[in-house]
């Protein structure tokens, strides 16, 4: 059972603390931009509701992730599935993840794109905005592991005081809008709740990094604590825009988020929302580079070429995809296409895994105690 | 020593030891290609005819008359020969050579050349005369106070100040010779307890395997053994001060003195370690924590106030307060230019005048600084070439970039201002944050002799942050810095300095 492992030479290998800031970032991007409005689609004022409720599920996912990569000495998704399903599924099974997390990044940079162009520059060509993008992250992942983990890790600090910024719309949130409290059907909330996963998918990196961390007992509180934040942030967001719009205003905004940021002035500065649209740039740049180098890695895993290569085939293809995708009901498709195939990869693939290597578990140790 | 006597058999083809005195000098005379300052004095001790060649101008004479001459002269003894010879001069750095190249390399280096006809070797004494500056106090890192010494062009002289710095057998120093054509010196200088035996050994093999004719000074031999030699910023550090270089050392870093060159290098350096001077840890921790971080900020802010400035005034209009849009709209109604030429020709004004300031001769340079800072900047805003507001952004960022304690750091950051600001002249925000996120990964992927350049942020070490980006008082910080991997990581044990009293105890 132990066979499958992953050798990872000790120079790259990184601490859980990093795991932490995979994780969340890797989580946090294009998605909470729109996150409440999403929600409160479903599940109207008690949107908050559906968070929490998304929240618990997401620690419930990382709790099965860990213990299904604890059934394996030094295991990630590749070398479970190779175990279970043998080559060539597995390889099926690869090469599915490897387009679904394509699928991803393509979404996040249409979407991003699209932010730009409704904010600061409606003439700007996607072509261009996307180079900028696709560039960083060639250039952050031909560093290695070592600069995309260290991107991810800056960019975290880099762009969370954005956090804080929300203070002045939480000054105008107005209490009503919270009442009454149980509005909406349990099924209602629970639609909510798989809406908002959506916005949260990027947890699956787990599986793939965790043969990379060097102190594996902190792994689980690492990616819980990661989850958590999460939860938190998408958590105030809605909150505050719930209080802060009123419902049907609320259902008009496709980025509340970066809405709320519009009121937001300094002496210096009049209009925020233009340095936090150009900031959030760096949200969603890790996201990409993390999204890349998972879909290059996962390539030299599966097919055994270059990473370079493989990276360098993902970025073209990439950057001819997005730039396919001009108009808004096409960018809407890719999302939710991400977003239902990333709910199952994601939220349900593991649960299923976990089942078949505990079941095979049972059977070959029934079977090694039977011949003795 | 019959190797020897063999190798110079064969490099001499036509004949070796013994020469007669003539034979000897036509030699000496081809190997200098008949150069007028081989010297040659003949005299005849015992009935022995007895020559001595120098270079006039590599041998010190007054050595010459008092220590060699005199005692040859008074030689007494029958059967003259270089063992006599060897044995009664009262000169150190004597040595009996059989080898004509060898004694032609010892002339060159500064010795004189005794040799008794049809003897079977020549001796050579070294007695050179090593053309040096003195001592003086440090020109390019100032300081207010703390040591004032500086570092010379003598390898010896630099070696001599060092070792009275640190006077311990602790301190190892290590020999390597660099430049295949014209060799020069190189000492790698370490702490043998502290220093990572990793660091030292990346060091010295990067030296070791430099395949170059020669190399002109130490920032080159930086740049020849750097990690990343396309980059912009300098990854090895630079510096003058002794103090400076025993402070590092003590820290655990690893050492790079080069004959011929006032500079010394030290390895591994991280970005933080170029916007540092000894100075802060000579004042008070609080000070000197603030000087950290302003040069910090000032960084920061000498890369982004420019283009910041084109980027708002090209596409973001809205992002200015309209109190201040109505001063800056006034100052600029004249100004012919996008904003973007408008900074671009304000920036190469400054950089102009740094360079003119460099090269001009000190006299000249300071009337330099007054026409182009005070005149120019006052004709271009009265003539509408630019606004006021950004001669005080300029001003601001250039002033900002000097205060970079190392001049390489300083004019990297001036110069990465540039396509900065055409990138938020042409694409504004989103090309500013292009660029800052390329510089941040940029940094993310430098590394200084294999560690990472931008510890202690990235990997994080909390405890490095005292002595990189702030300073702790003595009670709080007892660590050395974990990133250079000190074997010994306690500079004092915490118990003690943290020991506390009781009121009126």
């Amino acid at each position: 059972m132990n066979q499958a492992h992953v050798k990872i030479k000790p120079n790259i290998q990184i601490t859980a603390f990093y795991l932490f800031f995979i994780i969340h970032t890797m989580q946090i991007g294009a998605g909470i931009m729109g996150v409440p409005q999403i929600i409160y689609k479903e599940s109207k004022n008690n949107a908050w509701i559906s968070v929490l409720i998304a929240g618990v599920f997401l620690h419930l996912t990382i709790f099965v992730m860990v213990t299904l990569l604890k059934q394996y000495n030094n295991a990630d998704l590749f070398a479970i599935q190779k175990d279970v399903f043998g080559k060539w599924i597995s390889r099926f099974l690869g090469t599915f993840y490897i387009l679904y997390v394509l699928t991803v990044t393509s979404s996040i940079l249409l979407n991003y794109t699209e932010v730009v162009q409704v904010f600061i520059f409606p003439k700007m060509p996607s072509l261009q905005i996307t180079f900028f993008l696709l560039f960083l992250a060639t250039y952050a992942i031909t560093g290695g592991f070592r600069v995309v983990v260290g991107s991810a890790y800056l960019f975290f600090f880099l762009t969370i005081w954005l956090v804080f910024s929300l203070y002045e719309p939480v000054r105008h949130v107005d209490w009503d809008h919270y009442f009454p409290l149980s509005q909406a059907t349990p099924k209602e909330l629970m639609l909510g709740a798989y809406k908002t996963t959506f916005s949260v998918l990027g947890l699956e990196v787990l599986l793939f990094v965790y043969p990379f961390i060097s102190n594996k007992k902190k792994v689980p509180i690492a990616a819980h604590l990661a989850v958590l934040l999460t939860t938190i942030l998408t958590f105030l967001v809605t909150f505050i825009s719930i209080g802060y719009f009123s419902g049907p205003q609320l259902e008009e905004q496709i980025w509340p988020t970066l809405a709320m940021f519009k009121i937001i002035q300094f002496s210096i500065l009049e209009r925020f929302d233009f340095i936090a649209v150009a900031f959030w740039g760096f949200v969603i740049l890790p996201n990409i580079i993390l999204f890349i180098w998972l879909a290059s890695y996962g390539a030299k895993r599966l097919y055994h070429v270059k990473q370079k290569h493989a990276l360098y085939v993902i970025i073209i293809l990439l950057y001819a995809f997005t730039n396919f995708f001009e108009y808004r009901f096409n960018i809407n498709t890719i999302t939710d296409l991400a977003a239902n195939v990333g709910f199952y990869a994601v939220f349900i693939y593991p649960y299923f895994l976990l089942l078949i290597v505990l079941v095979k578990k049972k059977f070959t140790k029934g079977q090694g105690s039977g011949t003795k | 020593m019959r190797r020897s006597r063999r190798k110079s058999s064969n490099s001499s083809s036509s004949s070796s030891f013994p020469y007669t005195i003539e034979e000897i000098h036509q030699k000496l005379k081809d190997i200098f290609h008949q150069s007028p300052d081989l010297n040659m004095v003949e005299y005849t001790i015992q009935q022995k005819k007895v020559a001595i060649f120098y270079i006039t101008y590599q041998i010190n004479k007054v050595q010459l008359n008092k220590s060699l001459l005199p005692p040859l002269l008074k030689i007494q003894q029958q059967n003259l020969d270089h063992k006599v010879i060897l044995n009664e001069i009262p000169l150190g750095g004597g040595e009996a050579q059989d080898n004509i190249d060898k004694i032609a390399s010892n002339l060159i280096h500064g010795s004189a050349c005794v040799y008794v006809e049809q003897d079977e070797k020549a001796l050579t004494y070294l007695i050179p005369e090593l053309e040096q500056r003195s001592i003086s106090r440090a020109e390019n890192e100032s300081l207010v106070f703390g040591p004032q010494i500086s570092f010379t062009e003598s390898l010896v002289s630099n070696l001599n100040i060092i070792r009275w710095r640190m006077d311990t057998p602790d301190l190892e120093v290590k020999k390597i010779i660099v430049g295949e054509r014209i060799p020069t010196e190189v000492r790698v200088i370490y702490l043998k307890s502290l220093a990572d035996d990793e660091n030292v050994n990346t060091v010295q093999q990067r030296i070791e395997e430099l395949k170059v004719d020669d190399v002109l000074d130490s920032s080159v031999l930086a740049q020849l053994i750097e990690d990343n030699s396309r980059s912009i910023f300098p990854q090895i550090l630079q510096t003058e001060l002794p103090d400076r270089l025993c402070y590092a050392l003590k820290k655990g870093k690893v050492g790079v003195v080069l004959d011929k060159s006032p500079n010394v290098l030290i390895a591994p350096s991280t970005v933080f370690s170029f916007l540092e001077t000894t100075e802060d840890v000579y004042m008070r921790w609080n000070m000197g924590s603030f000087a950290r971080i302003l040069r910090l900020t000032a960084m920061v802010l000498s890369i982004l106030l420019t283009p910041a400035y084109v980027a708002a005034l090209t596409f973001h209009y809205e992002v200015i307060p309209s109190s201040m849009l109505v001063s800056l709209g006034q100052s600029r109604a004249t100004v012919p230019f996008p904003p973007i030429l408008e900074a671009l020709l304000l920036e190469i004004l400054i950089e102009l005048l740094r360079e003119a300031g460099a090269r001009l001769p000190t006299k000249v340079g300071q009337t330099m600084g007054i026409v182009g800072g005070i005149v120019l900047g006052q004709a271009a805003v009265k003539a509408g070439f630019t606004s006021n507001i950004l001669i005080i952004i300029v001003a601001l960022s250039a002033l900002s970039s000097f205060t970079a304690p190392s001049y390489l750091m300083g004019t990297a950051i001036r110069i990465i201002r540039f396509p900065t600001i055409i990138f938020a002249g042409l694409w504004g925000l989103v090309g500013m944050l292009f660029v800052f996120g390329f510089l941040i990964i940029h940094l993310l992927r430098l590394t200084s002799i294999g560690r990472p350049y931008l510890s202690p942020i990235y990997p994080l070490t909390i405890k490095d942050f005292n002595d990189s980006i702030i300073r702790l008082p003595a009670t709080i910080g007892n660590t050395r810095p974990l990133s250079n991997h000190p074997k010994d990581k306690k500079a004092y044990s915490e118990k003690k300095a943290k020991k506390k009293k009781d009121i009126d105890e």
